[in-house]
């Protein structure tokens, strides 16, 4: 028997290790590719500065990598620990794209990331800057390889169900790397991992700025980032735009709540800018709607329809009657895979499996050939995720892209003047600026999975059918485990990342080393002087004092 | 040869490589940290021998996970059953495995000694505790777990956390920690000089004493165990389930493939050759060498297992006819097919551009160089 | 001899570029748009750092 408490507290684990695993992910992602845009500027001029740029930002960069991998750990374990049916299930689809991961680009990453830091005195110019585009390609690839895991959860493509296993199986390989859910989700992911780093990067800067330390280096380091910031956010928000057309394709349940709509409305629909969902009643309390903007916008045309929640709920009511006699074949074929009656009766309702487990949770027994139709009605009922929670971070997230798309055209505008020291009030801002991108990249996350509920596998497995088999006290003792250790680890960071920060760029690193300098302006007195020998000195001497 | 059984035999194969590269390079850097404490006895001492494995021990981690994705996709019922089964041994393992990345990062970053005290603490468990587990659920592997499934294949473990910690899975543990701690000090041998490669040296070779009266007690432990027999089945080259076989339990089944194919003794022969000439070439100053024996040992002690085992990979002792097999717990043919494309053309890719890490990295830890550089462990 | 090695080797990799971007572009047109928008980001930054230098240069001139 399932235990609905079991599966509730492996969904909570599983959403909080998720999404603390993925305050990690972004930065790398970005922040690799930013370095590499870094230290190619550096191996083409020459300039040792772009030299100490690179190594500062790969110092942050190391701080929170090694976070992204210690966590990567537990979601890489958790498939198996916690959700040991889902594992199995769909392990034979589910599982390449993560093993490849490994094979093709985590390897990769990380083998490279340790040459990268270390290798400095020991590659040459050229090969460093190999290396650091292997982290960056390595890091992204990574990426790509998890998206195309997940894509197969937001809309399976490529597999199918084989009842003498009793377990979905890889049908296409292709089919199942090239799905559009995929390829969108992964181009807007690592974009988000780019706009983070911009974020990230123009917000230490105008931290230095605004200290008036390190002024050459995070002068160039905020111009960079925001032209890198300012195409990275247009990138994020197209793809956010493909991402909902496919999903309206694929995925109309998670679409309607997006969107709040709970009726099928007249096209061109209107679009909901603001409103107050109620579950319960299903309709909104209140309502800000400009007329006709909803099509258009989600499906690019003037006249598709976009279905309601209630017309969706209607749907599967009879998706899930004719779903009903597939499980129970099923269970006739698992004791004997050769019976001909049960495989025709499966044959014929096949495609409606998915949503004859639904209703597992609320017959009696946990049977579905006793479910009554109230049962099925609930179940029903289950198919409409969590609306209010959903069309809000939906909403919040878009906002966010936004402002972080008005703070880059305003950063570009005034590096480019070469003005920005002057602004200190966009400055401070600036550094409001570097939760928003974390906070958008987990609400992205959570529109996309709360979104996809009651599913792990849309429409195939329910999540509820998908836990272990444990016992409660273990998911509390494995709850608090995880609660424990990552919060001892979040201050680690934290303390180690704003540390590093306020200690700045190892100034004397360039100055003893730089042996390419063809920098005219070296010994000139720069602004701020920060890699001015001299001045260099003065620093390392004050940094050495506050260190004693 | 049928294609799918022979790519089910291909991907047992591959398994065992996964098991080893994880045992050999993941198994050094956990006996490096296990060894932090004990050999290393000044800070520097200690940052040396981090900053010995500090460019490499990422990407040998990966091993680790590598070693997870390919249990997941290509037995995906291994994966399932053996993860959720073994819960609280896998969290714990998972536990210590992810402070372990911290503690290097983290470690020299803040100067105090109270700081750097915690961290070597942290080396220490999440050195031993990892190779213990991975011995140890191997020994249980061999026992047998107690677990059975339903209709639908939902796994079901009926034992209690406390009894995979049994007197033999803890000797497979200690075994497996010897392997680590012997791997781990020859490393360091290679790459640290004076009295710290001196401590390190005698470390290595206690540690390999242990491994093999470990492994010569394990194998005459194994062959009093009672093992399993596959009575009843659909035929391997067929796709199937673990719902229809029958298996029984008989005493000394765990040496039957050997008494089969005796030429099979080889392969347990191996692992003390590894570790007797191995001990040798370090006492006689060829660490590099003796390094490459160490792979032997570990490739004898997992052969010896896996051959034991054969065909099974987890069997059920509550249940035993539920027992997960090669043939029932394997992927589909095509998952298989793309999964072996993947590997022909990126392990060799690995290991090319691991040994080129190495050899770029090549040579003794300079001490003196890790107190000026800021990015040093 | 050198020079022809040099053409050989960028000829075959420019050959290999074309028929990615052929496949990439029918079956997977976002992973493609990914490749060539991230490398024209790196490169679009990198020139904005270079833009950076030669306004400072500038004005370090106009300055003496």
């Amino acid at each position: 028997m399932i235990n609905d408490t079991v599966v509730a507290l492996s969904r909570w684990q599983f959403a909080s290790t998720a999404l603390y695993h993925f305050l990690f992910v972004p930065l790398t992602l970005g922040l690799t590719v930013f370095i590499a845009s870094l230290e190619t500027v550096y191996v083409v001029t020459g300039k040792s500065i772009y030299r100490e740029m690179t190594q500062f930002w790969s110092k942050l960069l190391l701080i929170n990598f090694a976070l992204g991998v210690a966590t990567g750990l537990t979601m890489e374990f958790e498939f198996g620990t916690n959700w040991s049916f889902y594992s199995g299930f769909v392990g034979d689809i589910f599982g390449a794209p993560l093993a490849i991961e490994g094979l093709m680009a985590f390897f990769m990453e990380s083998t490279m990331i340790g040459l990268m830091i270390f290798g400095w005195d020991k590659l040459s110019r050229g090969q460093h800057l190999i290396v650091t585009y292997l982290v960056a390609l390595g890091s992204n690839l990574s990426a790509l390889w998890i998206l195309v895991a997940n894509g197969f959860m937001q809309d399976p493509q490529g597999a199918i169900f084989n009842p003498v296993t009793l377990r979905m199986e890889l049908q296409s390989f292709s089919a199942l790397i090239f799905s559009h859910d995929a390829q969108a989700k992964f181009v807007h992911t690592s974009i988000a991992g780019y706009v983070t780093a911009a974020i990230f990067v123009a917000g230490v800067s105008a931290y230095y700025m605004l200290k008036k330390r390190h002024l050459e280096i995070a002068k160039r380091s905020f111009r960079m980032a925001t032209i890198f910031g300012v195409l990275s956010t247009i990138g994020v928000i197209t793809l956010g735009d493909a991402l909902g057309f496919i999903g309206a394709h694929a995925q109309p349940a998670k679409i309607a709540a997006m969107e709040a709509m709970w009726v099928t409305e007249p096209t061109p629909a209107p679009f909901n800018l603001a409103a107050w969902p109620n579950q319960a009643k299903q309709e909104n309390t209140w309502a800000l709607q400009i007329p006709y903007l909803l099509t258009p916008l989600l499906t690019h045309t003037m006249d598709t329809k976009i279905p309601g929640i209630a017309e969706i709920e209607a749907d599967n009511v009879v998706r899930i009657k004719n779903g009903i006699p597939a499980v129970e074949a099923l269970k006739l074929l698992s004791a004997n895979p050769t019976d001909p009656a049960a495989m025709t009766q499966f044959k014929a309702h096949e495609q409606d499996l998915g949503y004859g487990f639904l209703v597992e949770r609320y017959a009696q027994d946990q049977d579905v050939s006793k479910a009554t139709d109230a049962d099925i009605a609930k179940a029903a009922k289950d198919t409409i995720p969590d609306v209010f929670t959903i069309y809000w971070v939906f909403r919040i997230m878009v906002a966010f892209a936004f402002l972080m798309l008005a703070f880059f055209v305003f950063g570009v505008i005034y590096s480019l003047r070469n003005d920005i020291e002057k602004h200190p009030v966009y400055l401070r801002f600036a550094m409001w600026m570097i939760p928003v991108p974390f906070l958008a990249c987990e609400m992205g996350w959570i529109t996309a999975e709360l979104g996809r509920q009651p599913w792990t596998v849309y429409n195939l497995l329910p999540t509820w059918m998908s836990a272990s088999s444990h016992s409660v006290s273990y998911m509390v003792f494995s709850l608090i485990g995880f609660v424990s250790l990552y919060s001892i680890f979040i201050i680690i960071e934290m303390y180690l990342m704003v540390r590093a920060i306020k200690q700045g760029p190892d100034v004397h690193h360039g100055a003893n080393t730089g042996g390419h300098t063809k920098d005219k302006s070296l010994g000139g007195s720069v602004l701020g002087g920060s890699y001015a020998p001299v001045h260099a000195k003065a620093l390392m001497d004050e940094q050495s004092a506050k260190e004693v | 040869m049928d294609l799918y059984l022979g790519l089910k035999v291909l991907w047992w194969l591959l398994l065992g490589v996964l098991l080893l590269g994880l045992a050999v390079m993941v198994g050094m850097d956990m006996g490096v940290g296990a060894l932090l404490r004990i050999i290393g006895k000044t800070d520097l001492e200690r940052r040396s021998m981090l900053n010995a494995i500090g460019p490499h021990w990422d990407g040998n981690q990966v091993w680790f996970i590598l070693g997870g994705g390919a249990i997941f996709a290509a037995f995906p019922l291994i994966y399932a059953t053996a993860f959720s089964g073994l819960y609280v041994v896998m969290l714990l393992l998972l536990w210590s495995m992810i402070m372990r990345p911290l503690a290097f990062e983290y470690r020299s970053k803040i100067p105090t000694e109270t700081w750097r005290n915690i961290a070597d603490w942290v080396f220490l468990l999440s050195g031993a505790l990892p190779m213990i587990i991975y011995g140890a659920a191997m020994g249980n592997m061999l026992q047998g777990v107690p677990f059975h499934f339903d209709w639908d294949l939902r796994s079901h473990y009926t034992g209690s956390f406390i009894s995979l910690f049994n007197p033999f899975a803890i000797l497979a543990g200690v075994l497996s920690l010897a392997l680590a701690l012997y791997m781990g000090a020859t490393m360091m041998v290679i790459k640290t000089e004076g009295a710290l490669a001196e401590r390190a040296r005698t470390a290595g070779s206690i540690a390999i004493v242990a491994a093999i009266a470990l492994f010569a007690a394990g194998g005459v432990w194994v062959s009093l165990m009672p093992g399993f027999i596959l009575v009843h089945s659909v035929d391997p080259a067929l796709a199937q389930t673990p719902l229809t076989q029958t298996v029984e339990q008989v005493a000394g089944g765990l040496l039957a493939n050997y008494r089969g194919y005796p030429i099979l003794w080889l392969v347990p022969v191996t692992g003390f050759f590894g570790m007797i000439v191995g001990g040798l070439l370090l006492r006689a100053h060829r660490p590099a060498t003796a390094w490459w024996f160490g792979i032997f040992a570990w490739a004898g002690v997992l052969g010896a297992t896996a051959v034991s085992l054969f065909p099974f990979l987890m069997p059920s002792s509550s249940n035993p006819s539920q027992s997960l097999t090669i043939w029932n717990s394997i992927s589909s043919q095509t998952t298989l097919l793309w999964m072996t494309g993947f590997t022909v053309v990126f392990v060799p890719l690995i290991l090319w551009y691991t040994s080129w890490a190495f050899y770029v990295m090549r040579g003794k830890v300079d001490a003196s160089k890790i107190e000026n550089d800021p990015h040093a462990y | 001899m050198k020079v022809i090695g040099y053409f050989l080797l960028f000829f075959v990799l420019a050959m290999i570029l074309i028929v990615l971007a052929i496949i990439l572009g029918d079956s997977a047109p976002w992973y493609f748009a990914w490749i060539i928008g991230t490398g024209l980001l790196i490169l679009t930054s990198a020139a904005a750092g270079f833009m950076f230098d030669t306004q400072e240069d500038k004005a370090k001139g106009e300055l003496q």
